[in-house]
């Protein structure tokens, strides 16, 4: 910069003069004092302090490829690894902004230990020794007085949980949850109970590594989809599957009709041919619709109208029962509405869509192949009766030969990397252990005391932890198993990357559970550990905060949701900062603290003689990648016999490096490792192939029989499992005394357009609310600055007022520290808001930025700004899950707006969650709305 | 062990950071978009500097407003707080149900006639020969006509801030890493350039000289931004635009940006 002001310019500015001489002469080019521009390479200086890392996201799920550059030991810029196929390249948002994770002002540094009451937020600052001393201590007391069950482990919302659960499950507990437990279990529950896997997305990830006729292996760019059907996801803005964004609109360009069914007009819906804004809640309305207009239009003859694919009965059980019992109820009327269940005029009514439009969504689904359907989290996942979505989902994909075709629907919990088997799982269910039971010494599995399972949740197969306040509070009834009778209380609560308190249910009562108090004032449950690198509302609840490294300070590895097995490696990037540990490190010192303690099930030998570096542990995991079988169209290995289980490095494999056992039918390469994959980009592809469920003998389907089930085996085994024993109290809520073994059907919650019990609430709660999910500024999102000020799809605005205030840092001398005054300008922040329809606004006297109270039927309320946009149904209410009323400081500028920003978790009903999956019912409540 | 040594970043020496090797690709014409362009910018950077024209194409088709570019950008550029290149507009038009929303990511245009030439006093700001519109920091003196100037809205002043401040502290750790703009090294401290500057996307030219491409087109998650060499006929920057609607924004105004958009 010259030494001259801007002042001292004004003054003399002859030179404007010029300037102006050159605008009205026209040259514009060239004016410059620097006409000597060259190519020239003047930061080689700099450049010889970089390095170049590639590691894996974990910032969310989704967890990318990336390619990370340091300068001085800094994290200097983020890209994608342009060598994982998962995302090709590409980051996100939220991807490019882990350096403001890793240096945020507001992560946490020490361990610390509570000093004020749970809730209050105050703490001191510890030694790791000292509180490794007071975690096992106190562990080792609730184990000798209550048993090691009594300890939840929720290993939170990220892939690399595994070290914590190892250390847990030895220690004797078999409650080790995570993440997916809350996630969105009833979108998972149809491929679970009928393929065996989890999600169902489009065949949309290129490239994808194909194997050739010449037997050579090349990436394969194409794009064979013709139709795509978003319902109730958004993957452009809700970012997990990375390869929908790219993919969509390529495959889109190649000529495939995107439809988006959602009642905001998603930046999804904004790229897609046709949008549908259906009323919340019917989703599983309109499947059903679709399912009869395909099953009654099927004809064989008619080219135009061959919906069926009847090659799926040659891998499947049970239709026949399916269909019959799914053809019982086109005859019954319902009772909200006197029309005939599943026809065009019934789902009319319930869905608000047009019986026409209806009609050409199912012709066109069933008509243009290859195709997927595909439903997400929020629009399903968050039902009360998102299960009976996602059953009849996968029955269109795999009735309609879509399942695992080319350009068609890919289940890739079914095709992914496998990562082994060091998460103790095995200890937990081959350990004996004896409990007494009414007065008898009952001998059984340590893993038959397990919560869900046994408890209130027999098929809950993901774990139901939106349920657990009630259980915190009641303690687990076992009611199924050899410990049947049993019943324990839950007295630790070791939580960590995930944020319960604010985000698993009701927040309220997560709040009330965890600082209750018995009857001589001590907590119920003794000890609450929070384990982070964020600071977030679960750890207000702690007793001990231990410091976690963020995921560019640690190791770990990465397979999630690719369609075909990628392997890819998270390599720590910088060291941890100030006092943060590694899992593995965590793990480690924990398993010592509790062996110091006199814990006989700690050795030693499982733990810190058996993994000396975080290394060790996921070479061991790695022992087990890809673990997928050589099966589909084209063969991904010719020279191997077909159905063999894969194991070992892409090079091997291709290679021949392998042994093969025919009894095992193993086909055995080099095991890969973390070295072989930081000297390969950081990333192992294996071939992709389609068809895998065709294969003779070994196909992907994981459920018992190895074929679709259209006559569940899974809720059938649960059925016997609980025979002669208490109907879990869920099912009562809809009137069943079993698990139904084929099609079912129930209403949802608090609907009061499908449901006649809540028809009551529609003149006076006239608002259906629904959350709309934002990748990038979600419960542990917010404190990155630069997440924290781009806005979002109407959701996360920059509606904030001008503030003054204090931010709050943890420091070196423990708790916190008011650090100095901020000024934050008006409209430099987003906030939480409401979206609200227009027509809704005026009738209500309302604007953009007038603050109003969202009151439910069961009088809980929230507060925020109301933001009028055509972009939602009218009668919809939208807020981001997650995002408002943010009480932690450790939020940044979010917690500053926490009174003006709304919480959809402060309303739902805590009494609910889906009868099968246990899943809480995030998107299921109506309210009324009053001005402040 | 290569835990935190990472490789070293091939040192430039006159020479290209080397495009990465995929698989090859069953269709010879469906590559890896991103090395094509690589080898786009290697046949651009042969040619004698005045030979080459910088320019993007936009695919309106494809943005799916993510917004990566717009942090991709702040995380290359190592922009301060309030500095933004390239945000993405958004616009939503049409009462319910017949609604539709545009997304505009808005670089830099890089005019071929840019009106924040002339009106600069001190002229520290020209258009180089390969088309990229520069700021000298070391001869600006912030008087801000260039910002008015510009109808695009693509300049920003730098007021010096850090994020650092925003919790009373020292500038944090990644704002102690310089920024590599137009091939110079750039440490903001107060006082010194290019704080009290007007900023502006500039192409990520110094990774452009390097064979890499900028930070918005390498990170784009949609594959929306191409970029390349607006004189080659072969660039795909330019063959993407064959059969599209194609626009440049304000067009009428004569500045004949670089930029163009594919509706």
């Amino acid at each position: 910069m010259k030494e001259i002001t801007r002042r001292k310019f004004l003054v003399a500015s002859t030179a404007t003069v010029g300037a102006l001489s050159f605008w009205e002469l026209g040259h514009y080019a060239l004016a410059a004092s620097k006409s000597n521009v060259t190519d020239g390479s003047p930061q080689s200086a700099v450049l010889g302090k970089e390095r170049v890392i590639y590691t894996a996201d974990a910032f969310c799920a989704s967890e990318c490829g990336l390619q990370v550059t340091t300068y001085n030991g800094v994290i200097s810029t983020i890209y994608g690894n342009p060598h994982v196929p998962y995302n090709a390249g590409t980051t996100c948002a939220k991807g490019v902004s882990g350096k403001q994770v890793v240096y945020s002002p507001y992560r946490l540094k020490y361990p610390m230990i509570r000093v004020g009451a749970r809730g209050e937020g105050k703490f001191r600052r510890a030694s790791w020794e000292e509180v490794s001393r007071y975690i096992a201590t106190k562990l080792e007391a609730i184990k000798q007085q209550y048993g090691p069950e009594t300890v939840i482990m929720d290993g939170g919302d990220m892939t690399d949980q595994p070290p914590y659960w190892r250390l847990f499950y030895y220690f004797g507990s078999p409650n080790c949850t995570q993440h997916g437990a809350i996630c969105d279990t009833p979108r998972r529950l149809g491929p679970y109970i009928i393929e065996g896997g989890l999600r169902i997305e489009p065949d949309l990830m290129r490239p994808v590594l194909v194997r050739q006729p010449d037997g050579s292996l090349k990436n394969d760019y194409s794009y064979a989809n013709k139709m795509i059907i978003y319902v109730g996801w958004n993957p452009f803005t809700a970012t997990r599957i990375n390869y929908e964004s790219r993919g969509t609109v390529a495959a889109k360009q190649n000529g495939a009709k995107v439809v988006v069914v959602d009642p905001a007009f998603s930046n999804t819906a904004a790229q897609a041919d046709w949008w549908l804004p259906i009323r919340p809640g019917t989703d599983a309305d309109l499947f059903a619709t679709m399912l009869r207009y395909i099953l009654t239009n099927n004809n064989p003859q008619d080219p135009e109208r061959q919906y069926l694919d009847p090659r799926f009965q040659d891998y499947s059980v049970g239709w026949p029962e399916f269909e019959t019992a799914f053809r019982s109820w086109w005859t019954k009327s319902d009772p909200i509405n006197n029309l005939p269940y599943f026809s065009l005029q019934w789902a009319q009514e319930r869905t608000g869509l047009a019986a026409q439009d209806i009609a050409t969504l199912a012709h066109e689904f069933g008509s243009k192949k290859p195709a997927a359907l595909v439903w997400g989290m929020n629009g399903t996942g968050h039902h009360f009766n998102g299960e009976v979505v996602s059953t009849l989902g996968t029955v269109l994909n795999v009735i309609t030969g879509n399942f695992d075709a080319r350009g068609g629907a890919i289940d890739t919990a079914l095709v992914r990397s496998n990562k082994g088997g060091n998460g103790g799982s095995k200890q937990i269910k081959s350990q004996m252990i004896t409990r007494t039971v009414n007065g008898k010494t009952i001998k059984g599995l340590a893993w038959d005391l397990e919560m869900d399972n046994n408890g209130a949740w027999p098929a809950a197969f993901w774990g139901a932890l939106g349920a657990y306040p009630k259980q915190m509070s009641e303690g687990v009834q076992i009611n199924y198993g050899p410990f049947a009778g049993y019943h324990y209380p839950i007295k630790a609560f070791f939580v960590r990357g995930g944020n319960p308190a604010n985000s698993a249910s009701t927040e309220q009562r997560w709040a009330e559970v965890l600082s209750a108090k018995d009857g001589s004032g001590d907590y119920q449950i003794p000890l609450t550990v929070y384990v982070d690198n964020a600071y977030l509302e679960t750890g207000l609840y702690a007793d001990v905060i231990l410091p976690e490294a963020s995921f560019m300070e640690r190791m770990g590895l990465s397979d999630i949701y690719p369609s075909e097995p990628v392997m890819y490696l998270r390599e720590p990037v910088v060291p941890p900062q100030f006092e943060a540990k590694n899992q593995v490190e965590i793990m480690n010192i924990l398993a010592k603290a509790l062996h110091d303690a006199g814990d006989p099930d700690i050795q030693g030998a499982d733990f810190w003689d058996r993994y000396h570096s975080e290394e060790d542990f996921w070479n061991e995991a790695l022992l087990e990648a890809p673990g997928r079988t050589n099966v589909g169209e084209p063969l991904p290995y010719p020279r191997y016999p077909v159905g063999y289980k894969l194991l070992g490095t892409p090079e091997s494999l291709e290679k021949g490096q392998v042994s093969i056992d025919h009894t095992k039918k193993i086909v055995q390469g080099v095991p890969l490792t973390v070295a072989w994959l930081r000297d390969h980009h950081g990333v192992a592809v294996w071939p992709m192939a389609w068809e895998r469920y065709k294969a003779p003998s070994g196909g992907i389907i994981a459920t018992k029989s190895g074929k679709f089930e259209f006559h569940f085996g899974f809720l059938d085994a649960v059925n016997k499992y609980i025979a002669n024993r208490p109907v879990p109290y869920m099912l009562n809520q809809v009137g069943w005394t079993r698990y139904p073994t084929t099609f079912f059907w129930y209403e949802t919650v608090w609907n009061p357009y499908t449901n006649p019990a809540y028809t009551q609430y529609r003149t006076q709660y006239p608002f259906q609310l629904i959350s709309g999910r934002i990748h990038q500024s979600m419960s542990a999102t917010q404190y990155v600055d630069w997440l924290g000020r781009i806005s979002e799809e109407h959701l996360w605005m920059p509606l904030n007022d001008a503030k003054t205030f204090h931010p709050v840092v943890t420091t070196g001398q423990g708790g916190e520290k008011i650090a100095g005054i901020h000024h934050l300008r008006q409209g430099a922040w987003s906030i939480a808001v409401i979206q609200m329809n227009p027509v809704d606004g005026q009738r209500l006297g309302l604007r953009t930025g007038d603050l109003v109270r969202l009151v439910n039927p069961l009088k809980q309320e929230t507060k925020g700004k109301v933001f009028l946009s055509e972009l939602i149904r009218p009668g919809v209410l939208r807020v981001p899950p997650g995002s408002g009323g943010r009480l932690t400081p450790g939020m940044g500028q979010t917690y500053e707006y926490r009174s003006i920003t709304p919480s959809s978790n402060r309303l739902l009903d805590p009494n609910l969650s889906s009868p099968i999956t246990g899943m809480s019912t995030f998107n299921d409540m109506v309210v009324k709305v009053i001005k402040i | 062990m290569g835990t935190f040594s990472g490789n070293p970043v091939p040192k430039p020496d006159g020479g290209l950071v080397p495009i990465p090797i995929l698989p090859p690709p069953t269709i010879p014409s469906e590559e890896d978009i991103r090395l094509v362009m690589q080898s786009d910018l290697q046949r651009a950077l042969k040619k004698p500097m005045g030979e080459r024209q910088w320019g993007m194409s936009i695919d309106l088709q494809r943005c799916t407003g993510c917004q990566a570019c717009t942090l991709a950008c702040i995380n290359e550029n190592k922009l301060p707080p309030g500095v933004v290149y390239r945000p993405v507009l958004e616009n939503d038009s049409g009462t319910f149900p017949n609604v539709t929303k545009q997304f505009l990511p808005r670089p830099c245009m890089q005019c071929a006639n840019p009106p924040c030439v002339p009106v600069c006093p001190v002229g520290a700001t020209y258009k180089r020969p390969d088309g990229i519109v520069e700021i000298d920091y070391d001869v600006c003196i912030g008087c801000r006509y260039c910002i008015t100037a510009c109808p695009y809205s693509a300049r920003t002043f730098d007021w010096g801030e850090f994020y650092g401040d925003l919790v009373d502290g020292p500038p944090t750790p990644y704002e102690q890493v310089p920024s590599l703009e137009y091939g110079h090294v750039w440490l903001r401290k107060a006082g010194t350039s290019p704080i009290n500057n007007t900023r502006k996307c500039q192409f990520c030219i110094e990774r452009v000289q390097r064979g890499e491409l900028p930070a918005c087109v390498r990170t784009c998650f949609a594959l929306a931004t191409y970029f390349g060499d607006l004189n080659d006929p072969e660039a795909l920057v330019n063959r993407v635009r064959q059969g599209r609607q194609v626009m440049q924004l304000k067009a009428d105004m004569g500045t004949n940006p670089s930029v163009y958009y594919l509706l």
